[in-house]
């Protein structure tokens, strides 16, 4: 029971996790390197949270806990050149990138660690096709039921997330047509999908406790779902974005997470029932598949509009929190990616059509990382 | 019923074409090589090798040498494929941002020379052979190398390291090579002169045929698109163009090989053709490569060459783990993984076999003393070798478990 009990934090602070891939330098395939890559980070001295996560071809790294974006932003560069520095050194580089777009899971290698050979062994080729590269933000909630309120409450802009940070639109070699391609990876999961419709703290933990009971589940980790709380952080974690290309990006979308934290729990805007996810699986669909361009359907009101259109309209409403939380240009830049449809997946396309070449499009997205520009 | 009667049959004994002995030894080498892989869990390359050395002239004999002239067209053909391959997969620029590995590179070399180098004179050996001997010592089989890491589906810093290391070492053992043939011919001559002379034209002739092949290469593999069929066929074309005009122009034929592999990565700035696979269709060149060098291979006498081939096995040996082992902490590596890239430099194989072979030629005097303990050692290592390589990945974690 102990671990279910939710360690309050800091209302509206935040942290970001970034997956992240390592590339050959030779075709800009995925290569294994964690191993070497974080001993040689290790010996640099860096006191940087960076951990290996379920393959041998992706590092985690992680920041500390921040209340200011300029801040997340500043630390994430610091991350980023030690990582990139190491990786040089090893001949390795280092990308973002939701998935990579012409990887074969059978070459890939499971992280030697328990917990990755259990997940390997219980769902087969899932576990190598989940070499899917994510962004989680971590947003500090002073209570359980709070954090439960804004779980819910944040399920309606589930879509802005999904359609500024897709950067996966291109998989085993191909186009697939997805801005996301990576979160129809995350659905084959049986553990996939969204938190029960439960508002307090003690009714989540009775849910928890049953799937236990009933073996489903031995840990909160065991749930893939999009936005999960991590009682032990004192936080809620969305999980819905690919990991953008560049850490600018990364700490722009966990600001707008947090102004939009931060309203919703002044406002609380929404009664959480069942209605609230009547188009929840069909708007989310419409982000994988259209990206900004996708329609998303209000439940209650059964109204059409355009994701990008709702997105200015969001920032428009953020203007005070984003002058609170000291967020405006990040907020600002998120609003223009909506007016100008620029999201990563765009780019990527873009890049590619230049070419032709997956493997130069990868040696651009590593070089972008390294640069930002 | 008289013997008349069955004329339409073929006379006996039979008269067999070499075409058939390819096939006979294509087969045999196959099957041995899958056997080795099945049951001994050993690298198919081994049972290449050992079909080879069984058939060959110097052992049942049924590859004669004339047949083995025959076939060296496929060898310059495998041999031009692997050195090209491995030029490829290898970054210079890596050097520059690990200059650490430079420096284990220049000094496993030049270590291994003198150390070797050192052994022979202890055998009285004269010094140019003994420096022969050494430069000889200094180069790790490529085919070897590329070959199992293909096969094992490789990836990672030992295996990296491996090929860079094995690409750079070749590299200086044919300058290195060439040079001391240079010195054997102009001794006479204004020495002086030549001796500068003749090294810039090697390096600086190569370089400018890889570039120009290269570039041409790229030229071409551009303009016709990338049906994978297609790309095949012109690098082929290409590698034998490449061994031919270096031949000719009295060039280093491998070094040639290995910068067109380098340079053609360059070149190929969008990254259209850095994933180039050889695939399938290379491993009929593969087969015979390693088969021939079997048939090279030497058993005879070998227990009066025994003792300078051990010396000389160790002194490679100690050349090479000293530096690699000292250098292991600022060229980003840990000791263990560090002994596993020594271990991987082990092999020796056909390559060696070919310099030897031209070092007897260009000295045949010089070359006496020590010839039969040279194809000793690089018997053992042709063997060893590949054991060596397979182990240490394999122990690196760098290979890939489920491979049949």
């Amino acid at each position: 029971m102990s671990d279910m009990q939710f360690g309050p934090s800091k209302a509206l602070t935040f942290g970001i996790e970034l997956e992240l891939q390592i590339l050959n330098r030779r075709d800009c395939d995925l290569t294994r390197g964690a191993t070497d890559l974080l001993r040689e980070i290790e010996r640099g001295g860096s006191q940087s949270d960076i951990k290996p996560e379920i393959t041998e071809s992706m590092i985690e790294v992680a920041t500390g806990i921040h209340e200011r974006h300029a801040d997340a932003l500043a630390e994430l560069h610091g991350i980023r050149d030690t990582v990139v520095k190491a990786a040089d050194r090893l001949n390795l580089l280092i990308a973002g990138g939701g998935a990579h777009p012409f990887q074969h899971w059978s070459e890939r290698r499971i992280f030697d660690k328990p917990r990755f050979k259990q997940i390997s062994s219980l769902y087969g080729y899932l576990a190598k096709q989940f070499t899917i590269f994510g962004q989680h933000v971590h947003i500090g909630c002073a209570d359980g039921d709070s954090a439960m309120y804004l779980l819910h409450a944040l399920g309606r802009y589930v879509p802005h997330f999904i359609a500024l940070a897709a950067s996966s639109p291109y998989q085993q070699g191909v186009d697939t047509a997805y801005d996301s391609s990576r979160l129809n990876s995350v659905y084959a999961f049986p553990l996939s999908g969204r938190a029960p419709v439960v508002e307090r703290w003690a009714g989540f933990v009775d849910y928890f406790e049953k799937m236990r009971a009933a073996k489903v589940v031995e840990s909160m980790k065991d749930f893939y779902w999009d936005i999960r709380p991590k009682p032990e952080y004192g936080t809620i974690e969305v999980r819905v974005f690919d990991t953008p290309l560049t850490v600018e990006r990364a700490a722009a979308l966990a600001a707008y997470v947090q102004a939009l934290a931060r309203r919703l729990l002044i406002d609380r805007p929404v009664t959480v029932d069942d209605d609230l996810y009547l188009t929840y699986t069909y708007n989310r669909f419409q982000a994988c598949r259209f990206g900004l361009e996708g329609l998303m359907i209000d439940p209650h009101t059964h109204e059409h509009v355009a994701i990008h259109d709702d997105i200015v309209a969001t920032c428009e409403q953020l203007a005070v929190d984003g002058r609170e939380l000291q967020s405006t240009a990040a907020l600002d830049q998120v609003a223009r990616w909506a007016r100008e449809r620029g999201n990563d997946a765009r780019w990527m396309r873009e890049q590619y059509a230049e070419t032709e070449s997956l493997a130069d499009l990868m040696w651009k997205q590593s070089r972008y990382f390294r640069t930002g520009i | 019923m008289s013997p008349a009667d069955f004329q339409f049959l073929p006379a006996w004994p039979l008269a067999v074409t070499p075409l058939a002995w390819v096939a006979v030894l294509l087969l045999s080498a196959i099957v041995v090589g899958e056997a080795m892989r099945r049951f001994l869990r050993l690298s198919r390359v081994l049972g290449y090798l050992l079909v080879g050395a069984v058939l060959g002239p110097h052992a049942a004999g049924v590859l004669d040498v004339e047949t083995l002239v025959t076939l060296r067209v496929f060898v310059d053909i495998a041999v031009g494929l692997l050195l090209f391959e491995l030029g490829q997969r290898v970054d210079l620029g890596w050097l520059r941002r690990n200059p650490w590995l430079l420096a284990t590179s220049v000094i496993e070399a030049f270590l291994t020379l003198f150390a070797v180098y050192a052994v022979m004179r202890l055998f009285n050996v004269p010094a140019v052979t003994a420096a022969a001997a050494g430069v000889l010592a200094i180069a790790t089989s490529p085919a070897v190398v590329i070959t199992l890491v293909k096969d094992l589906r490789a990836q990672g810093q030992v295996t990296e390291r491996v090929m860079l290391l094995t690409a750079l070492n070749t590299a200086y053992a044919v300058v290195g090579l060439a040079l001391i043939f240079g010195w054997l011919h102009f001794e006479s001559a204004n020495a002086s002169t030549l001796m500068i002379a003749h090294p810039l034209y090697l390096i600086i002739g190569s370089l400018a045929l890889a570039t120009l092949l290269a570039a041409v290469m790229i030229l071409l593999l551009r303009f016709f698109g990338r049906r994978p069929t297609f790309q095949f066929a012109i690098t082929v074309a290409f590698v034998l163009l490449t061994v031919a005009a270096a031949s000719t122009l009295d060039l280093l034929v491998p070094l040639t090989l290995l910068l067109l592999g380098m340079l053609g990565r360059v070149f190929d700035r969008d990254r259209h053709f850095v994933s180039l696979r050889f695939g399938q269709s290379a491993m009929l060149f593969i087969v015979l490569l390693f088969a021939l060098a079997g048939a090279g291979l030497q058993f005879r006498g070998w227990l009066d060459a025994l003792p300078m081939a051990l010396g000389f096995i160790a002194a490679r040996y100690l050349g090479k783990l000293i530096p690699i082992m000292l250098l292991a902490k600022p060229s980003s590596m840990t000791a263990r993984k560090a002994s596993l890239v020594q271990l991987g430099l082990t092999p020796m194989s056909g390559l060696a076999l070919l310099m030897m072979q031209d070092f007897a030629q260009q000295a045949p005097v010089l070359s006496q003393g020590i010839a039969a303990s040279m194809y000793l050692a690089i018997t053992i290592l042709a063997f060893a070798g590949p054991m060596a390589l397979q182990f240490a990945l394999v122990r690196a974690g760098e290979t890939t478990e489920d491979e049949q």
